[in-house]
């Protein structure tokens, strides 16, 4: 299993001198080819900025980020947008599809901004809402379609392109918890049939718990890491609210 | 403490929005313009007739006004609730501050106040330097003199722009408090969450809608080539309707149209950003056809007048120089002795002009008539309107005039003289040029070995057809020359005393027209200065040109402004959309080309649209003015073009600019 992600001693800085805050604070940890990994902590703790840099959407102060053995934080603007759409891919809390144009047309953007032949394309999409069971939905516009029907699309938009990474992030906030677990089995069965990589960031114990793995950010730190192993999910839940509980002052969002 | 607010928000909104400011700014500037026209009169050496038609062409200008007061107010009223929508938002968060509906009303009063003032200071500002220029282009139209540059100021045309522009304020301002009142909290703090929903047409319809139009406009083209545009009739106003509802029909349709046809070709649809720029313009054009309907008939109506309208004043300007060779002609009917008759009234001729000129026009003893010369070249003339030419121009009379008092005439306007022998006659046409057929067939007359008895003498035509004049504002559409001893005994048709005046050549034509219009003479008779013959042509061709320009400009500006704006502010619901392109991996480079196809297509399809109704505008409009004289369009299409374009394509870049700005800068990312 070879490394896709290496992040090492990244911080960020934001403000001038007079009023400086660490968002994220020599943050270091890998990511696994295959691997689901979660990233919990409080608002504010420094999670979406991680995910964030991560992302190259946003650049860090100092440290490295590589993936797939390509250092994100030195590249270009341009080769930065070639990257994000060849080894990134995307899902969001507010699903982020374009209103104006079909599921079928959300899910093909990303091949087409590459400038992939429009057959093969075309093909391909349809291979992956087969995967995805959302064959049925896939002509109609996102303001039809419910929550988790749309997170299933952009989860669709996210895969299209075979990224090294997918990144999500709290892609159940916006769900009902029906809606939450049918979404969470459908990225389970991603990252096991076809062995997609994982990095998604919440503040969901539910959710996270169909991570392999958990890394714990408090005011910009790692704090903890939680590894499921061959715990049961409910076993990793109660872990993961054990820890959540430790973080303190986060019980509102568990309860 | 709210008026620092709203002048803080002015200043935030004008870089925001310059496009507006600039725009009101400079319709300001060219009402002003527009209606300071009889102040002009200050830098011009003009004649009193002159005088007069510069006062109806204010009368024109001020109906004109009224017209353009309405096409602005819209544009301002309009523009308003579209800069208020923007601000859902920002009023959303005053509310939850507490604050009330109407101190956010007095709120948007005083900043609708501030920027009204502003532009109307600028554009005021503006219209007084414009109009120091102006008078150059009036004086070249009057083809007068420049006095000594005088500084021009209106204070009427101030005053009437400060009441109208306020009152079109105040109705905007009603409008704003209106739709504010209207508000609810929650949809001003929700406003930029909300997901347009895709209204979506049924394709059969789309198709049908189609169809429909390209008929009715097709039909409505056909009927108005065939039937002309010199009558206002109701036919005319049927194919005008016909076309107007077309073109709505054809912008409701046509984006269903092209997305349909584009998305039938895989290749060019899945490509690139294709796709997304399509939907986006499907998506806008769904609820934007009327305005661009609006704007694409604005847009014709401009080019139309702007092409014809500089035609017009061309063929105008060749007809008045042809229409007053002399500063003073005198015509009286038969035999008489006008001197002498001018003299019995006191008025000594000399004072006026040191060479006058008194000669005769005969009618010749054979029934001749123009058809007799035109009825040999007739395979020269146009087939499809020779049944009109046989009505209206062979029964018009041939007179006669001697050669020697021709060449006394030439002597007057310093032209060489006509030599003909003794068997000879000359076409002489002060006219004809204007029509092209009826020139050229003359001329193949002349060329061509012909003969006419006039008075019993057989005379052959001069070679060549002559065309300096010989009174001012000429009856006759033809008048031969011929020998003197031609016209023994011969019948006189009308006596002409013609000259040019001495000194200050305008003052002492208003001085003669003032003795002779107060003179009695014991026949019949009448006069035309050259002051006068000019002012009418300055005048008609003053009309023409000042309301095509101004109709033309303000709805230039308006259109174009119309269409920035709704793009601009789009901009902002867009922005979302391109941040998202963004994230999933579209670099600057290829938002920047998607953002440029998505405003040119909005810009250049109404543009498209009104050029192809011009095309069969401008051809009928020719046919129509044909008949007295040809627009040479080629020439005016092309200032018409390169001034629409220079206008409406600095929009278009201005918005282009504009809204990368807003869609790519201090971005999310």
């Amino acid at each position: 299993m070879g490394e896709i992600l290496k992040v090492s001693n990244v911080e960020k800085y934001y403000g001038n001198k007079g009023s400086l805050t660490k968002a994220l604070d020599k943050v270091s940890f890998s990511v696994n080819e295959g691997e689901f990994t979660g990233i919990m902590g409080s608002s504010g703790s420094g999670k979406t900025t991680l995910l964030n840099c991560v992302s190259t959407i946003d650049s860090v102060t100092t440290g490295k980020i590589v993936i797939r053995d390509r250092d994100i934080t030195a590249m270009k603007s341009r080769d930065l947008a070639k990257f994000r759409r060849e080894e990134l891919g995307f899902m969001f809390q507010e699903y982020n599809l374009l209103d104006t144009l079909t599921g079928f047309e959300n899910i093909i953007l990303p091949l087409t901004i590459s400038g992939e032949g429009h057959k093969t394309a075309i093909e391909k999409v349809h291979m992956v809402a087969q995967r995805l069971e959302i064959e049925e939905i896939i002509d109609k516009y996102p303001y039809e379609m419910s929550g988790g029907q749309r997170q299933r699309i952009a989860a669709a938009r996210a895969i299209i392109t075979n990224p090294a990474l997918i990144l999500a992030d709290e892609p159940t906030g916006a769900l009902d918890s029906k809606s939450a677990r049918m979404l969470m089995e459908c990225l389970e069965n991603l990252n096991k049939s076809m062995r997609a990589t994982i990095l998604m960031v919440t503040h969901d114990a539910f959710t996270a718990s169909y991570c392999h793995r958990i890394l714990f950010i408090k005011d910009g730190k790692i704090f903890n890491e939680l590894v499921r192993g061959s715990d049961s999910r409910k076993v990793f839940f109660s872990k993961i609210i054990d820890v959540v509980t430790l973080l303190g002052g986060d019980a509102s969002n568990v309860l | 403490m709210y008026f620092k607010l709203s002048l803080r928000n002015v200043r935030k909104s004008f870089s925001d929005y310059t496009l507006y400011f600039l725009t009101l700014t400079f319709g300001v500037c060219v009402f002003y313009v527009f209606n300071s026209i009889e102040a002009q009169k200050a830098m011009l050496h003009i004649s009193r007739s002159a005088l007069e038609i510069m006062k109806s062409i204010t009368y024109v200008m001020d109906i004109v006004s009224v017209f353009v007061s309405f096409i602005l107010g819209f544009l301002i009223v309009y523009a308003n609730s579209f800069l208020i929508r923007r601000r859902k938002r920002e009023f959303g968060i005053y509310m939850t501050l507490g604050m009330e509906k109407g101190k956010i009303s007095r709120l948007l009063v005083s900043e609708t106040i501030i920027i009204g003032i502003f532009s109307l200071a600028v554009g005021l500002l503006g219209g007084v330097f414009i109009s120091q220029g102006l008078s150059v282009i009036t004086a070249k139209l009057f083809e007068v003199d420049m006095k000594d540059y005088t500084f021009i100021f209106s204070l009427s045309a101030l005053l009437k722009t400060i009441l109208y522009f306020g009152i079109i304020f105040v109705i905007a301002i009603a409008v704003n408090t209106f739709a504010i009142s209207k508000y609810r909290l929650i949809d001003l703090i929700n406003a930029e969450k909300k997901n347009e929903k895709q209204k979506l047409k049924n394709p059969v319809v789309t198709w049908l809608m189609f169809i429909a139009a390209v008929l009715l406009i097709g039909v409505a083209y056909k009927m108005v080539m065939k039937n002309g545009i010199m009558r206002f009739d109701n036919t005319l106003l049927f194919e005008c309707i016909m076309g107007a509802v077309g073109t709505f029909l054809l912008f409701a349709s046509l984006s269903g149209f092209l997305l349909d046809i584009i998305k039938a070709n895989k290749e060019s649809y899945y490509k690139g950003l294709n796709m997304f720029i399509m939907r986006q313009i499907n998506s806008r054009i769904n609820t934007a056809h009327i305005s661009m309907s609006f704007i694409c008939l604005m847009l014709f109506v401009t080019i139309g007048i702007f092409s014809t309208g500089l035609g017009i004043t061309r063929v105008l300007n060749m007809g008045y120089k042809d229409a007053a060779p002399f500063d003073i002609s005198v015509t009286a009917e038969k035999d008489a002795d006008i001197i002498k008759a001018l003299e019995g009234n006191g008025v000594d001729i000399s004072a006026y002009a040191s060479d006058v000129q008194q000669y005769k026009l005969y009618l010749p003893a054979e029934k001749t008539t123009a058809g007799t010369i035109f009825s040999s070249v007739e395979d020269a003339l146009p087939a499809e309107n020779l049944e009109k030419i046989r009505a209206d121009i062979y029964p018009l009379p041939l007179h006669l005039i001697s050669v020697s008092a021709y060449n006394r005439l030439l002597d007057i306007q310093k032209k060489p003289h006509v030599d003909l022998t003794g068997s000879q006659f000359a076409i002489l046409s002060q006219y004809v040029w204007q029509d092209v057929y009826l020139q050229d067939s003359l001329e193949r007359y002349a060329k061509q070995p012909n003969k006419l008895t006039i008075n019993g003498n057989a005379l052959s035509v001069y070679p060549k057809v002559l065309s300096d004049g010989i009174v001012n504002n000429s009856y006759e559409l033809i008048t031969l020359v011929v020998p003197d001893e031609v016209l023994m005994n011969c019948e006189y048709v009308r006596t002409v005393l013609c000259f040019n005046c001495k000194g200050d050549s305008v003052a002492v034509q208003d001085e003669f027209i003032e003795a002779i219009s107060a003179a009695k003479f014991g026949f019949g008779y009448s006069y035309a200065s050259k002051s006068e013959i000019l002012a009418q042509a300055g005048g008609s061709k003053a009309i023409i040109s000042f309301i095509g320009i101004y109709i033309g400009i303000i709805f230039i500006i308006t259109s174009a402004a119309v269409l920035a704006l709704q793009q601009l502010s789009e901009a902002a619901d867009n922005k979302r959309r391109y941040t998202i392109l963004k994230k999933i991996g579209a670099d600057n480079r290829l938002l920047s080309k998607a953002i440029f196809k998505q405003t040119a297509i909005y810009f250049f399809i109404p543009l498209a649209v009104a050029c192809i109704h011009s095309v069969v505008g401008i051809k009928v409009a020719n046919d129509a003015i044909r008949q007295i004289g040809s627009l040479n369009a080629g020439a005016n299409i092309l200032i018409t073009a390169v001034t629409i374009l220079a206008i409406y394509g600095a929009y278009f870049l201005a918005t282009y600019v504009g809204s990368r700005n807003i869609i790519l800068k201090n971005g999310s990312m």
